[in-house]
């Protein structure tokens, strides 16, 4: 059955990861490149046991374009989220046996290396997909 | 960067992969204004450090993730001044179908034209276009324009600035335009890069040395056009027309700057290798597809430069092309020219009739609009 893994991040986040200082201190070129030889070795492992559907990481959130509609018109609005507001930012679909085993694997997120101040705040969310839907006809 | 010629290779390097860098942001993540000057900066920051470090493995993909990384920079500070000043970044969709497939693959030479046709809106006027188009195609800074139109830097900030502006005003797709709209945009295209050249063309004064070759950009500009879209007899008119004047160049202006009429130029000075080249594209658009204005104005060129002195120019072909042009539509420049063919084939007369009510409208705006004077240079 199909899972997935939700992580979060702000504006703010984005800058520091890519080694701008804001309130908190600069994630460093050495603890970017730790997250991504991480990372790296964690989706391979879920290549190899065959459980990765697909992994993504987003842009900064200061590219989302919110699209509504105001008085019947579709309306855009660009760069919605405020400074400091924490929204998707990446994500994996897992194809696993069990929402335990999904949680075993949102886990080893809590091994991925970051500055100590990012470490204690960060979480994953793990959610199931619904896979009984009836057809949306699509 | 211009006239640096110890390092061409990095500066012809950045500037032909400007509409593509430029091209891959706006495709990716919209915003033509910001993304304009994000992929500005990161040529800079190139500019700077390349010559001194090296050429990196991908220059393309160097420039991209600069640009990006400043372009998210210049969001957030557009969003801290929005904040501030309260307002809200809202557009309302254009009332279109929003189904309908734009139906194209992307490619950096797509993106390219894509950017031509941004930077040659009709709603922007020439002057904004052709700013534009040299800084957002051509990869030239502010100061470089400006300089060349001998213009401050802070006009040419603000005709650029308002520019942007009309554009991100439209909210135009960054895509090709629709079929309907494609004739009159690419005419738009053609005339914008036409009058880059004459500017540079019509350009004798000014400080020469510290100035852009407008007519050299505007020759690469529309040499890349060509290569881009190859089948269009059209833009190898354009080319041709461009390369058989040009030609001329050095033998239209005397030692001291002052002009030299065509009937008094040596003509040991044209450049025969690109009269070759500009004959070759022009009678091979002619023979393969519709004949359009710039290929008349090409074929004409090219019958001066083919005559080995004024006297023996084929007058009679040469009016018979300026009768084909003038059932294209007229202007004044047009006008006199075809005047002097008349005369050169029937005599003085007309002329002088002739030129009185060119020079009457000599004022008019349309006068940029018009060829370098076949008659007098």
């Amino acid at each position: 059955m199909k899972f997935m893994i939700l992580t979060y991040g702000s504006q703010q986040d984005y800058d520091e990861m890519a080694g701008k200082p804001g309130d908190r201190a600069a994630w460093s070129a050495e603890d970017f490149a730790a997250l991504g030889t991480f990372m790296h070795k964690l989706n391979s492992e879920l290549v190899e046991s065959g459980e990765l559907v697909e992994t993504r990481g987003l842009s900064a959130p200061v590219h989302t374009r919110r699209v509504g509609l105001r008085d019947g018109a579709t309306v855009v609005t660009d760069g919605p989220y405020a400074e400091s507001q924490e929204v998707l930012a990446g994500y994996w679909v897992l194809e696993c046996e069990s929402f335990d085993r999904a949680t075993e694997i949102a886990a080893r997120l809590s091994d991925c290396p970051a500055p100590e101040h990012v470490r204690v705040r960060a979480f994953a969310d793990v959610r199931p997909i619904d896979e009984h839907q009836p057809d949306s006809g699509a | 960067m211009i006239g640096d010629n110890a390092r061409p290779s990095v500066e012809d390097l950045l500037r032909r992969l400007a509409p593509e860098v430029l091209g891959a942001l706006v495709r990716r993540y919209g915003n033509f204004g910001l993304a304009e000057d994000a992929v500005q900066e990161a040529m800079l920051a190139a500019s700077s450090q390349w010559p001194a470090d090296g050429i990196p493995e991908s220059p393309r993909g160097w420039l991209i993730s600069v640009a990006s990384r400043r372009l998210v920079d210049l969001l957030r500070s557009e969003r801290a001044r929005r904040d501030r000043e309260a307002m809200v970044a809202q557009w309302v969709m254009a009332d279109q179908d929003l189904f309908a497939s734009p139906g194209q693959e992307a490619s950096g030479g797509d993106d390219t034209l894509v950017l031509l046709f941004m930077c040659c809106h009709p709603a922007l006027s020439p002057a904004s276009q052709i700013s534009l188009t040299l800084r957002a195609v051509g990869g030239l800074t502010t100061r470089e324009i400006a300089r060349s139109f001998l213009v401050s830097e802070e006009t040419m900030t603000r005709r650029i600035t308002r520019a942007k502006d009309s554009i991100a005003a439209s909210h135009l797709p960054f895509r090709m335009p629709s079929a309907e709209q494609r004739p009159d945009r690419h005419a738009a295209v053609l005339h914008t890069l036409y009058l880059i050249f004459n500017e540079g063309y019509a350009a004798t004064t000014g400080p020469v040395l510290q100035r852009v070759e407008l007519s050299a950009e505007a020759i690469r500009l529309t040499r890349m056009l060509q290569r881009l879209v190859p089948d269009d007899t059209e833009v190898a008119g354009l080319l041709a027309l461009m390369l058989l004047t040009d030609a001329r160049r050095t033998a239209r202006t005397a030692p001291d700057g002052s002009l030299i009429a065509m009937a008094d130029q040596d003509r040991g000075l044209w450049d025969t290798k690109l009269i070759a080249v500009g004959v070759r594209l022009v009678t091979d658009a002619m023979t393969r597809g519709p004949v359009g204005p710039y290929q008349l104005q090409a074929a004409i060129a090219a019958l001066h430069d083919e005559a080995p002195d004024f006297a023996s120019t084929d007058w009679p072909q040469i009016l018979a092309l300026y009768n084909a042009l003038l059932g294209l539509g007229e202007n004044p420049v047009l006008r006199l020219n075809h005047a002097v063919a008349l005369a050169m084939v029937h005599g003085p007369l007309p002329v002088s009739s002739n030129s009185r009510s060119f020079s009457a409208t000599a004022g008019s705006p349309a006068i940029i609009a018009c060829t370098p004077s076949e008659a007098t240079c």
